[in-house]
């Protein structure tokens, strides 16, 4: 190994160290992106294709996970699954993101009518709860893959806004930015170079979870009925299906997409734990 | 006048307080899990007697708040203990246990902190604070305990202590906070004052207040007061003797007027000389060098790094203090540069 | 006196553009998609008849403004409409079920929030500790799980395989009778009229779903708690209290009270989140609340019910915000100044 990889190496592996859970949810995370890219060829079966004379076979040598009510490889849908929590979750967090931060650096800067209004706005979405809110919107405005991102997305955008504006905020009045308007810098400049990359730090740790957030939401409005329909193997359709047979003792149908969907969402959250110890070594230490 | 509980009796035979050889450590692992030792305090000697100021200056660093925390007990992960006595009206502190030390803490010896707005409980009332220190270490009624806290009050000079007896932490200036805070050290009577940097982050003119109101309580109750603080000046103004720290060991002490006319240490001749006027360390203080690497000291004199007499036998075991708080130095060659 | 009462009043102004806010959402509702909202208010099955006196009652023929202060002004009547697959008022379908929902919520956010809470206050007591390790392996789990999982997995553990749980339908056993409606919560009325057999059934049936929104809402409350009386622990004013020698039991005294206020205002946050993650399980649980109703109108296309459904949850989570408020204007001494 040459020495810049045996350095990086051992950078890997203190990081790893210094927060066991952060790893963890990395390998997690990692893992999941990998069956996400892979499916179409690792899965053993196509996802929607029914074996009309194996429905609702439990889990043998041959659909190592079972089949569902239509007769199609739980395995192979769930590992498409995987397609389907990354293809919502990431666009979710880019719309989120790249809306939510400039309109809250924007805000935090300028201060004014700007601030007031998206501080009034930011506050009445506050009090819907999100997923009823997410559920009739997309009800309303008719029910597609490109809507369920739309909508949860746009839900994304308050939480990133906030967070960039109360840094701001912090940093103004730390004196940071009197500063550097003092010394001449232009507004662009102040926003681009001094303000962002302290802002960012908040907002990166932010995602991992907002990620976990949307997986979560996607599925629970396919569960519910509204977005994604089966037989699209999306997780939570999955689970929408497989809720009638749990009563009757086919548990696989809806537990195997439901344990993919709770090991990425906790593989998030580590990821997301883990960020912040390392953001933040205060966090474990007490006076006591 | 602030009156006492009871009249104490007068032993000046021996020191009050008492410290010898102290020694603290902080242990930790860094982000390799490598062990990692600072060694903070490499045995600090003072001593402290019935009505006297002893002021303890050095820059930021030099272990002075350590220092009186060790005294009372509060060390806490990753800092520990790991050598020296404390020995307090002739009992060894090292060798009680917690809860018997809590019981003297705030009862026979008291702090005076920094910061006073933010060290009151923002959720109760301030004459109750006085009050519950006095109630909890005596054992008295809760009325007999209020209107103890009220007379207390008077004393630190408050303007109008019986209403401002129920008003809340936030609606106190810093000063008038202080005076709080020095109320709620003085109610139980304690033998031992310790105040660590009481008048820094004030105003000047509430700054010389604080000091004065401590001072007459000393003098008048023949306590025994430790002053930590980083400002010469103060020292100047209000204590009897002085010990300079550096790196965790007190390299000079004696009697203020001496020390500051005729220093010992290079150090302390460096610490004088270097500002004149507005005799202040850590803050505006100008440094020869960087500041010490308590992970990695020299044996010997902490100092040789920086000093520009250093020999080596400097690096051998550093002799004591004189007892009986002469003045003296630990060094070498103190009488190089007179 | 008049201090607290100038503060409720700047409150509830500050409440009024949320209010509006809300209000004008949900009017927009049913105007986003691209069908006439006459549709979506009159359902498929409504004859040229139907469709046009809604029309004329809800004045869709005039411009947006008025449109909306009708429904406006509807809305401060206390008429949200009608639902096309009920024909009844949807005010009173929704009231109807909300007590079933406000048990559901209630009774597992207590047991959530006092679990959490506690457990919160114990880890920062011993950080580190094994105690500490242990509540927050636990709290990772509960931290954004899905309902729909839990739920499902709970049912499946404890119906299907133990049978220990009764069956997940609805609030009672489905052969007894439900009590006389007093409170609108099966087993409080069932005890009240002393109908012993009815309040074990209903008991029975609300430990698993119950159980599902306590973990839900204890795992966030426990990572908070611990997160904020770390600070309160770490804060000067502990530190000075232990100098004082002020003994332990007092010490964690003034911890608590000082970690309460800010325990309280994320418990409102998350307990107006707590209401979402319960309407899926009033799914899976045949609930009856005003959630299930809601939700699968959402389904059915009923959108005078969906209205009436986004509005009353709103109005519930302004009303615990403002219930925390209050709470917290009694507790904390600061919160009385101006400007607040």
């Amino acid at each position: 190994m040459s020495v810049h990889a045996q350095v990086w190496h051992l950078r890997v592996i203190a990081l790893a160290r210094a927060s066991p859970t952060g790893a963890v949810g990395l390998a997690i995370m990692l893992g999941f992106a990998l069956v996400a890219l892979l499916a179409p060829l690792i899965a053993p079966y196509d996802p929607v294709k029914p074996f009309t004379d194996h429905v609702l076979v439990e889990p043998d040598a041959r659909f190592l996970l079972g089949t569902d009510g239509n007769g199609m490889d739980v395995l192979s849908r769930t590992l498409h699954g995987a397609r389907y929590a990354y293809g919502i979750a990431i666009p979710v967090l880019l719309f989120g993101f790249l809306i939510g931060v400039p309109i809250g650096l924007y805000a935090g800067f300028r201060g004014g009518w700007f601030d007031e209004i998206t501080l009034r706005v930011m506050d009445a979405l506050r009090v819907f709860p999100s997923i009823i809110l997410a559920l009739a919107i997309v009800s309303a405005t008719g029910q597609s893959l490109a809507n369920v991102v739309l909508v949860i997305g746009m839900l994304d955008v308050p939480v990133f806004a906030r967070l960039v504006r109360a840094e701001v905020l912090a940093l103004r009045s730390s004196g940071f930015v009197e500063a550097a308007i003092n010394a001449g810098n232009p507004t662009w400049r102040i926003v681009l170079v001094h303000l962002f990359p302290n802002c960012i730090r908040g907002a990166m740790a932010q995602m991992p979870i907002r990620m976990a957030w949307a997986v979560r939401v996607s599925a629970t409005l396919a569960f519910i009925g509204v977005g994604i329909q089966a037989p699209t193997p999306e997780w939570g359709a999955m689970i929408r299906q497989g809720a009638e047979y749990m009563v009757s003792g086919e548990w696989w149908v809806a537990i195997v997409p439901g344990f993919a969907l709770v090991i990425l969402i906790i593989g998030f959250s580590m990821f997301g734990d883990g960020l912040e110890e390392l953001l933040d070594p205060r966090r474990n230490t007490s006076s006591r | 006048m602030i009156p006492a509980e009871t009249p104490q009796a007068a032993d000046t035979a021996m020191s009050l307080l008492r410290v010898r050889d102290l020694q603290v450590h902080f242990v930790a692992r860094d982000r390799y899990d490598r062990v990692r030792v600072a060694r903070a305090l490499n045995g600090v000697d003072l001593d402290v007697e019935r009505g006297e100021i002893y002021g303890l200056v050095g820059e930021t660093g030099a272990g002075k708040s350590l220092t009186a925390h060790a005294i009372m007990g509060l060390l806490r992960e990753p800092a520990r203990r790991v050598g020296g006595s404390i020995e307090f009206d002739g009992r060894e502190l090292t060798a009680i246990g917690d809860d018997e030390l809590n019981a003297m803490r705030g009862d026979r010896i008291a702090m005076v902190v920094q910061s006073p707005r933010t060290s009151l409980d923002p959720l109760t009332r301030v004459g109750e604070q006085i009050a519950r220190i006095h109630r909890v270490h005596r054992k008295t009624s809760a009325d007999e305990a209020r209107a103890r806290a009220l007379t207390m009050m008077q004393a630190v000079g408050i303007p109008d202590p019986k209403a401002r007896m129920q008003a809340w932490p936030h609606q106190f200036s810093g000063g008038m906070a202080q005076r709080v805070l020095i109320a709620m050290a003085l109610v139980n009577d304690p033998q031992l004052l310790i105040a660590d940097e009481p008048s820094t982050g004030l105003d000047v003119t509430v700054q010389a207040q604080i000091l004065d109101l401590l001072k007459s309580s000393v003098k008048e109750r023949q306590l025994a007061a430790l002053l930590i603080t980083h400002d010469l000046g103060v020292v100047a103004q209000v204590c009897d003797r002085v010990g300079v720290m550096f790196a965790g060991v007190v390299i000079e002490s004696g009697p203020v007027e001496q020390v500051f006319t005729q220093p010992r240490h290079p150090y302390t001749r460096h610490l004088i000389g270097s500002s004149p006027d507005r005799l202040t360390l850590g803050r505006g203080a100008v440094r020869a060098g960087a500041a010490p690497d308590l992970y990695n000291l020299p044996p010997g004199c902490p100092y040789q790094t920086r000093c520009p007499h250093a020999q080596p036998v400097c690096q051998g075991e550093l002799m004591r203090l004189p007892p009986g708080g002469a003045h003296g130095a630990r060094c070498h060659f103190p009488e190089i540069g007179q | 006196m008049l201090a607290i009462v100038q503060l409720i009043l700047r409150r509830l102004m500050l409440a009024l553009p949320i209010l509006f806010g809300v209000l004008l959402f949900t009017f927009m509702l049913v105007r986003l998609g691209d069908s006439d909202p006459v549709g979506m208010l009159a359902g498929p099955t409504a004859s040229e008849a139907e469709i046009a006196a809604i029309r004329a009652t809800y004045k869709l023929d005039q411009p947006l403004l008025a449109q909306f202060l009708e429904y406006a002004r509807r809305v401060a009547h206390g008429d949200l409409g009608t639902s096309w697959l009920s024909n009844r008022p949807v005010l009173t379908e929704l009231l109807q079920r909300l007590p079933a929902t406000l048990e559901l919520v209630l009774v597992g956010s207590a047991l959530g929030g006092f679990l959490g809470v506690w457990s919160g206050m114990r880890a920062a007591r011993s950080v580190n500790g094994r105690f500490d390790q242990l509540s927050r392996l636990l709290s990772l789990f509960g931290f954004g799980m899905p309902t729909i999982f839990l739920g499902l997995a709970l049912i499946f553990v404890f119906f299907f395989v133990l049978r220990w749980a009764p069956p997940p339908m609805g609030r009672i056993d489905l052969m007894i009778t439900a009590p006389p409606v007093i409170t609108g919560s099966y087993l409080v009325d069932a005890l009240l009229a002393r109908d012993l057999e009815a309040a074990w059934s209903a008991a029975g049936r609300m430990v698993l779903p119950c159980s599902v929104v306590a973990i839900v809402f204890a795992a966030p409350m426990l990572k908070q708690t611990r997160a904020i009386a770390l600070d309160v622990r770490a804060s000067d004013y502990v530190r000075y209290a232990r100098t004082a020698g002020l003994p332990h039991p007092m010490i964690e005294r003034i911890v608590w009270r000082n970690s309460a206020v800010p325990i309280i205002t994320y418990g409102a946050t998350e307990l107006t989140a707590l209401f979402g993650a319960a309407s899926v399980l009033e799914l899976i649980f045949s609930w009856g609340g005003v959630s299930q109703f809601g939700l699968t109108a959402i389904l059915k296309a009923d959108f005078a019910v969906v209205q009436g459904y986004v509005l009353m949850m709103s109005a519930i989570a302004m009303l615990v915000f403002a219930l925390s408020d209050l709470l917290v204007l009694k507790l904390e001494p600061r919160a009385h100044e101006a400007g607040r």
